[in-house]
């Protein structure tokens, strides 16, 4: 039995070579730091990069922060960070995260908790809804980065007053369509967490509850069954785009922007991008709170935005949490709520003067705002929006008690991280 | 497995040889033997052994990632989880259908490619490089093209074929694009390991048939098959285990969306996206067992020389 | 082979290479399609033309300006090279104990190999990633490499030893009683014979290797070590508002070029070494 021993050797003396020079050719691609250099991952914005180069100014050589830019899904983004996390990657300083992910990353132990100095700065002056969002079971983990909202959009030289509910925009768009004129509603329908928003602004409109408050049960109310009926019925009502299923945020703003639609359910974001993509279209662009279900009352809308987390792995958390307070300040706030149409989360940045005029929505984005749509508040909340996407798609098929029954098993089993994720 | 093997079978062969020791010869070539296949021997036991063990490990176990503290022994909970899951059977269903329908065709196409590299009269060399071209191309490479090529308004195919839908996003369509893009990259791999079986034929039955008055599809169906039947069956199990794993096609082309998750799929989004290794282990465990069941039904059901078989035999 | 006159030589030429025109379109229309766009300027990307209408190297000279793009490329290479160098050593060393030697737990052996040649990936994925992520092994070279090596080895294993078997021996022995020692009987006579039949296993296994998605998608997190074909699904559009079709198109079309060399020089050799590996072997 000798022989195969000292092979045994022999294999591991070849494998520990391999393992000796892979990680010195590795390392070659690695920053040479001269100071420190903080990590900042985050989707992609346009004008995010300069407001990095503000704040290395600001910081004059005490730290250097490096924007790194994530996929442009939520979903894309959130695998990234998440994978690098798991594996305790001490890379990464500062994590631009989407408002929902707050709790899962908190409860996991992967960004820090902001106490003190740094937390008094990061909370004042914070709209109450982008607030709730950075905290988790009463303790604060993260700085409200920008916060979101979806509006109407609409053509005014198709539609002379904007649509209070569902019904009348449907029956607005199909009289466009009769006269031969674009009458399509678009929205993000296709399957990810963007499908899953459009339902919940529907469930909000009529007061319904997905899950519990305390985010631990699943309900399904009658509320959020006539929601998928609403749904369903919008998606047959023969006013939506052909590739309803394949629309995401930006699909929908390019639809709209090349003229072929009256109405669109999207961010803020389009104001600035359209208004570079088409002017002529951008001229008679206006906007208006989401419609609603029963007349007389309100739509809703849901609440989005991101915040800015410190990874539990970095290296350098001080800068990392003055770093986030320089990129999320009041004058950058400004600054990308003009250029990249980011809804801020500071109360006094909508009062500035100049912001009348470069950022017009303001009043319809604070109002909508004052009472959001909230999205569950649970730390297995990709399961819970893993489960809505696929069983909400496509919203044709959707079967609103038979669904509203699958749904609530499934949920029930996703918030408790014990289902099979599809 | 052959850690287990490897000790008993010296006693077993020593007590074979009984009465007249072995010569120092034979000895000498039995340790170099070991010698040189032990590295090789370890590096696959290590890497695939070992894990097989602890994913068994882990998929008794409550173990999500992201609840780090609840972490526990469960049983065969997991098992229960996922065995009634109905995205569990979807997939399954979807994986089973893939590899039906693709290997089918490619068995068609791959033997009507193997006739045309064998008895092509001209170009023979040619046909045989640019077949190896998506045999050898990385098949996430390809599986961008054809999504490129299926993308609406992008695409020339989706152009040809779909001018005002999404062929992607529609569950049917996504499928047999799936299998399209399966069948392409796979098609020549197939054809190569049935030319060599075509290779076998012997010429002088064919002509002999031919003589005889058999037709084309006679001679085809009673001859070439009959004699190809081993090297048929081989490609056949090669093709399904591997069409079984399906992966890098649906994570491009669909990502699984729209009922499109292969087992392979499934079990990645449970484990990368949802960070839950129980789930994830129990999968890679029910997914490992589905393999060697194909693989037994093939070997035993239909009596599939497995290659290398007859490797001790020949010496 | 089928040759029954020269009469009709002509049309029957005429309709074998109309057959053969079938099987280039077939094999390479989608290659040509990736290229295609990659050539494609940013406005007519979108016209879904065959061939591009307005021609631009802007994609490649796109990613190979940025890190993401070169550093995965680095990895592509020296993680495909070293598994393959690896592997072809421990296969090269078993397969001639197969082919030659006598010896008790060979037949285990090949079982072992035969099994992991037709293993579902995907079983792994869940423990290895739990395990590299322990072994401090998760997204490094070795974290590739080790399952790369595992996997190349039956088909290195298959493919070597079919081919030890068809040299002849004998000249090893005839060479030694000529006088000459047994390290000159190995270099001189049989590495010669052999070298063909490694080089042949290399270019197969570096083909796997190069092409392998599952394991460098799973075990990888960053540019430290993710290969080329993971890195296509992470790249992120010059702008927010910009799908990065071109640069995903342009850095196919890289890694696509070594495959079609291979095919074009080692054609050959590659047929051979398919078709003796897993059939005949």
């Amino acid at each position: 039995m000798g022989g195969p021993t000292r092979g045994g050797r022999r294999a591991a003396a070849m494998l520990g070579v391999a393992a000796l020079v892979a990680p010195a050719l590795a390392a070659c691609g690695a920053a040479t730091d001269d100071g420190i250099v903080i990590n900042l991952y985050n989707a992609p914005e346009q004008n995010l990069g300069k407001v990095v180069e503000t704040c290395n100014q600001r910081a004059a050589g005490r730290y250097r922060i490096v924007l790194n830019t994530l996929p442009r899904g939520a979903d894309g983004q959130r695998e990234q960070l998440v994978r690098r996390l798991a594996a305790h990657d001490s890379d990464m300083d500062v994590l631009g995260l989407d408002i929902t992910w707050t709790p899962e990353f908190a409860e996991a132990g992967w960004i820090r908790e902001w106490t003190g100095r740094h937390k008094e700065e990061a909370e004042r002056d914070v709209l109450p809804g982008p607030l709730a969002s950075t905290r988790w079971k009463g303790r604060s983990y993260a700085a409200a980065k920008n916060s979101n909202v979806q509006l109407l959009w609409y053509r005014s030289d198709l539609v002379d007053q904007p649509p209070a509910t569902w019904q009348d925009m449907i029956s607005t768009a199909q009289r466009l369509q009769q006269q031969g004129k674009p009458g399509t509603v678009l929205l993000t329908g296709a399957q990810y967490e963007g499908l899953f928003v459009n339902y919940n602004n529907i469930v909000g409109a009529l007061d319904g509850h997905i899950l519990s408050e305390d985010g631990s049960r699943a309900v399904m109310d009658d509320a959020t069954v006539k929601a998928l009926e609403v749904l369903r019925d919008f998606a047959r009502s023969g006013v939506t785009s052909p590739s309803l299923t394949n629309q995401r945020e930006d699909d929908v703003r390019l639809a709209f922007q090349s003229g072929n639609a009256a109405f669109q359910i999207n961010w803020p974001f389009v104001h600035p991008a359209t208004k570079a993509g088409n002017p002529q279209v951008f001229q008679n662009m206006k906007w208006a709170p989401l419609p609603g279900v029963e007349p007389g009352k309100p739509g809703r809308a849901t609440i989005g935005g991101a915040n800015y987390g410190v990874s539990a792995y970095s290296r350098h958390p001080e800068e990392a949490f003055d770093a986030v307070l320089c990129l999320r300040d009041a004058e950058n706030q400004k600054f990308q709520a003009v250029k990249d149409g980011l809804p801020p989360t500071l109360a006094s940045v909508y009062d500035e003067p100049e912001m009348a005029e470069a950022y017009p929505m303001r009043d319809v984005i604070r109002e909508q705002l004052r009472d959001p749509a909230l999205r569950p508040m649970t730390p297995a909340y990709q399961n819970v929006s893993t489960v809505m996407s696929t069983v909400l798609s496509p919203p044709s098929a959707i079967d609103p008690k038979a669904t509203a029954d699958r749904l609530r098993e499934e949920l029930q089993a996703a918030i408790e991280s014990k289902g099979v994720l599809p | 497995m052959s850690a287990t093997a490897t000790p008993t079978a010296p006693d077993e062969s020593t007590r074979r040889s009984g009465r007249h020791r072995l010569s120092e010869g034979k000895r000498a070539e039995r340790r170099l033997g070991w010698l040189l296949c032990a590295p090789a021997a370890i590096v696959m036991l290590a890497v695939t052994g070992w894990p097989i063990i602890y994913s068994v490990w882990l998929s008794l176990q409550r173990y999500d990632l992201r609840f780090p503290h609840e972490r526990e022994f469960v049983g065969l909970a997991n098992y229960v989880t996922v065995l009634t899951s109905s995205y569990w059977w979807q997939a399954f269903g979807v994986t089973l259908l893939i590899t039906v329908v693709s290997v089918a065709i490619e068995l068609v196409l791959g033997m009507a490619l193997a006739l045309v590299m064998h008895w092509a009269i001209v170009g023979r060399g040619l046909v045989r490089t640019v077949t190896l071209v998506p045999y050898g191309i990385v098949t996430v490479v390809a599986a961008f093209s054809w999504r490129f090529a299926w993308s609406q308004d992008l695409g020339y195919l989706a152009r040809l074929f779909s001018p005002e839908g999404a062929p992607l996003t529609e569950r049917a369509s996504a499928l047999a694009i799936i299998v399209l893009a399966e069948v392409w990259k796979t098609t020549p791999f197939m054809a190569l390991l049935l030319m060599a079986g075509l290779a076998l034929v012997p010429g002088e039955l064919l002509r002999a048939a031919a003589m005889d008055g058999a037709s084309a599809w006679q001679r085809f169906t009673k001859v070439i098959v009959p004699v190809m039947k081993p090297a048929i069956l081989v490609a056949l199990l090669f093709r399904t285990l591997d069409a079984f794993r399906v992966f890098d096609n649906i994570f491009v082309l669909t990502a699984g969306a729209q009922g499109t998750s292969s087992v392979s799929m499934l079990t990645y989004n449970n484990l990368i996206k949802g960070l839950n290794l129980g789930v994830g282990a129990t999968m890679s465990v029910l997914i490992f067992i589905a393999v060697a069941v194909i693989a037994f039904v093939f070997v035993k059901g239909f009596g599939t020389a497995a290659p290398g078989s007859d490797r001790d035999g020949r010496r | 082979m089928a040759l029954t006159g020269g009469a009709d030589t002509t049309a029957r030429k005429a309709k074998w290479w109309f057959v053969n025109a079938v099987v280039v379109v077939y094999a390479l229309v989608p290659v040509l399609w990736i290229a295609s766009l990659s050539f494609k300027t940013k406005e007519t990307i979108n016209d879904g033309n065959f061939v591009p209408r307005e021609w631009t190297l802007e994609n490649y000279r796109a990613i190979f300006g940025t890190s993401e793009f070169v550093r995965a490329l680095v990895n592509s290479i020296g993680i495909a090279l070293i598994a393959t160098a690896i592997a072809v050593v421990l296969g090269t060393m078993a397969a001639y104990a197969i082919a030659r030697l006598d010896f008790p737990g060979k037949r285990a052996l090949v079982g072992v190999s035969l099994l992991i040649a037709m293993f579902p990936q995907v079983s792994l994925v869940s423990p290895l990633f739990e395990m590299e992520r322990g072994l401090g092994l998760f997204d490094t070279w070795p974290g590739l490499i080790l399952p790369y090596i595992t996997f190349a080895l039956p088909l290195a294993i298959y493919t070597l030893s079919a081919f030890f078997r068809e040299i002849p021996w004998e000249l090893e022995k005839a060479a030694k009683m000529d006088g000459a020692t047994p390290a000159q009987a190995f270099l001189k006579v049989i590495a010669p014979l052999a070298a063909p039949g490694v080089f042949t296993t290399a270019i197969l296994v570096f083909i796997f290797c190069w092409n392998d998605f599952l394991f460098a998608i799973s075990l990888t997190s960053t540019e430290r070590s993710r290969t080329v074909p993971a890195a296509l699904s992470f790249f992120t559009g010059s702008s927010q508002f910009e799908d990065p079709t071109g640069t995903i198109c342009a850095a196919a079309v890289v890694i696509t070029v070594p495959i079609i060399l291979f095919v074009l020089f080692f054609q050959r050799r590659i047929v051979a070494g398919l078709t003796s590996g897993a059939v005949k072997g």
